[in-house]
């Protein structure tokens, strides 16, 4: 899809507004470097180079223009000192960065992490102090500490197999899986191990505190060319050929089980509870997020998925009888 | 001349202007804004004052009398539209280049910031090598932007907030006092008008648009955010209950819990004392384990998981 107008004008003003601080620091720098740099096509760039010859102070006579030059493939930009620095962080940036730094700092025995840290505190006062200096944003990424995330790098780290003792939710089972380690993923307070599960030939996500055991073994692993951290999102990824529950949710849960949850639809009922369709991998899965959610969800179907969480259901009762 | 070459000299003008100027000003001087017809222009100039103003580009409307009764001036001060020098060093940026490419969702972002913050920086290229950990921080949350920037100003915010527990929804006017990210989520702590107090308020709970209120206020001193986000997201953390893992579950807590008080229960079972933030947390995190964990105490979590697994069985 392409971007209305106004963003694709907003996105190219802010590259230039860029381009132009960074020209100046590095007068000389060549159009494919700055091509590469800034990832746009050379046409691109020269273009938005071109532009700047309209561009200066007002009077916009010789001494107010800016002079941009860059004919013999390496581009000088003078005349502009008042763009010399960029442009002040947005939020979203600051706070990718700094959240994106903190859950990087929370990681065991991180190269560099005590450069990342003084980059952090630096980083914190520039996001904005109380007149005293404290700090207006704080992140703690504070993700499980797990024992097994030492061997999980190191296995990423060298490109071989994992051997794993893990416990699925799924299948509510502690088994043997050998899985070749993809990426290790944080999100929501958690680790997740992404990778493919020699068992089912299948990629599939691990949470790290369910993991008993970790294995290096000798085992060579790849990560395919195609794979993409940013499919991610949250906790759970949908597979294609799942099959769906569907269920009603309380007002008060609705908005967190829907940003958690990547649920299929969602609709609002007249007494403000939303109907929503999930899919979901086995029945003892979908039985105990069931479950856990208590008096919360209500009109659960298909009969399938109201069976296993009968079934379920009456398994546990035993316990408090 | 296009329009974003018009842009640019508005942002050039107004920064570089020694003191506001007016409209009537923009229009004769700046380039790109010639026209004969009044109203053509004021569209113009309209529409790229709110465009910039979206993008970050921080216009200030200036009144140049104290009456009122003469047109305001318009200019971008220094201080708010260059990004402060924060000297970095090189392997702090090198550290900060690796965080912006881990970050879901938000990477282009990171990446600019990662840009504009080492803008002189010499430019070693990182290794191929692929990263081996992803970490989505959940800043591509739409309200992070306009909160944080409140935070900034010091400008209240009202909007409608759906507590946890069997609160009904209100609408909140609050002075934001700081934003805070624990454990994936995101919560602004703040004063609230209706309680008179510092509050905490998780950011997935607001429903619908923030909205800036008048008026301005100071971040009272010795204000620090660190107990209030501990206190709020435990909600007093003051129930201990006492869980029974089945034998085969034993690693869990010994792995997850560890330093937590626990016993032997019967048949090699493995009882654990855990802080819980509500009978309703606690029934929750049971559910998840099915038969292979059992709550022991309090006793009112266990009248409560009777009474929904009878519920779930009819």
């Amino acid at each position: 899809m392409t971007p209305p107008p106004s963003e694709r004008l907003a996105k190219r003003l802010r590259r230039i507004l860029l381009l132009i601080p960074y020209a100046i620091k590095h007068p000389g720098v060549g159009v494919d470097e700055l091509s590469a740099k800034f990832d746009v096509k050379r046409t691109e760039l020269v273009e938005d180079l071109n532009l700047l010859f309209m561009c200066g102070l007002p009077g916009y006579g010789p001494g107010d223009l800016i002079d941009v030059d860059f004919d013999s493939g390496f581009v000088y930009v003078r005349m502009a000192d008042y763009f010399a620095a960029p442009l002040k962080l947005t939020p979203v940036e600051a706070l990718a960065l700094y959240a994106g730094g903190a859950a990087m700092a929370s990681m065991p025995e991180m190269e560099g992490a005590e450069a990342l840290r003084r980059a952090l505190g630096k980083l914190g006062t520039a996001l904005g102090t109380t007149d005293e200096g404290a700090a207006v944003v704080d992140v703690r990424f504070e993700a499980d500490p797990s024992d097994h995330l030492k061997a999980l790098q190191d296995a990423l780290a060298s490109s071989k197999r994992l051997r794993l003792e893990y416990y699925s939710a799924s299948s509510g089972e502690l088994s043997t899986r050998e899985v070749d380690p993809w990426t290790l993923y944080a999100a929501l307070g958690r680790w997740y191990l992404i990778g493919l599960d020699h068992r089912s030939g299948e990629e599939r996500m691990f949470r790290v505190d369910r993991i008993k055991s970790a294995e290096v073994t000798e085992l060579d692993a790849t990560v395919p060319d195609d794979f993409d951290p940013n499919s991610y999102s949250g906790a759970f990824r949908e597979r294609p050929g799942q099959a769906t529950a569907t269920f009603e949710i309380s007002p008060r849960a609705a908005r967190w089980f829907e940003e958690y949850y990547p649920v299929r639809s969602a609709t609002t009922l007249a007494d403000g509870w939303r109907s929503i369709e999930l899919a979901y991998s086995t029945p003892q899965w979908i039985a105990a997020l069931l479950l856990s959610l208590g008096d919360e969800v209500r009109a659960i179907g298909p009969g399938d998925v109201s069976d296993a969480v009968a079934g379920l259901a009456g398994e546990v009762l035993k316990l408090y009888a | 001349m296009r329009r974003i070459e018009r842009l640019i000299n508005l942002i050039a003008a107004l920064l570089e202007a020694e003191a506001p100027m007016t409209a009537d000003d923009i229009r004769r001087r700046i380039a790109g804004y010639e026209t004969d017809n009044h109203e053509a222009f004021r569209r113009a100039f309209e529409r790229d004052k709110s465009d910039l103003k979206k993008m970050g580009i921080p216009i200030e409307t200036r009144q140049l009398s104290a009456f009122g009764d003469e047109a305001p001036g318009y200019i971008i001060p220094k201080a708010a539209y260059y990004l402060p020098e924060l000297d970095l060093e090189p392997d702090e940026v090198a550290a900060l280049r690796i965080a912006a490419s881990a970050v879901l969702g938000v990477q282009e972002e990171a990446g600019t910031g990662v840009m504009k913050l080492s803008m002189g920086a010499i430019d070693e290229t990182t290794s191929g090598a692929r990263l081996a950990w992803n970490a989505d921080v959940a800043a591509s949350q739409p309200l992070i932007g306009p909160l944080y920037s409140a935070v900034v100003d010091r400008a209240p915010v009202e909007f409608d907030y759906q507590p946890a527990g069997t609160d009904a929804a209100g609408h909140r006017r609050v002075e934001p006092y700081a934003l805070v990210h624990r454990k994936g989520h995101w919560y602004l702590v703040g004063h609230d008008d209706t309680a008179n107090d510092t509050r905490t308020f998780k950011v997935a709970r607001i429903t619908g648009d923030v909205k800036r209120g008048e008026g301005s206020y100071e971040i009272p001193a010795g204000f620090a955010a660190e107990g209030h986000v501990l206190s709020f997201q435990g909600e007093g953390e003051d129930i201990v209950a006492r869980v029974r893992f089945d034998p085969s579950l034993r690693w869990w807590p010994e792995q997850n819990l560890a330093g937590a008080n626990a016993s032997e229960g019967p048949d090699g079972s493995y009882d654990v004392e855990m802080p819980v933030a509500s009978i309703d947390a606690l029934v929750s995190f049971a559910m998840w384990w099915g038969p292979k964990v059992e709550i022991i105490e309090p006793p009112e979590a266990r009248t409560r998981m009777k009474e929904l697994l009878e519920r779930a069985v009819s």
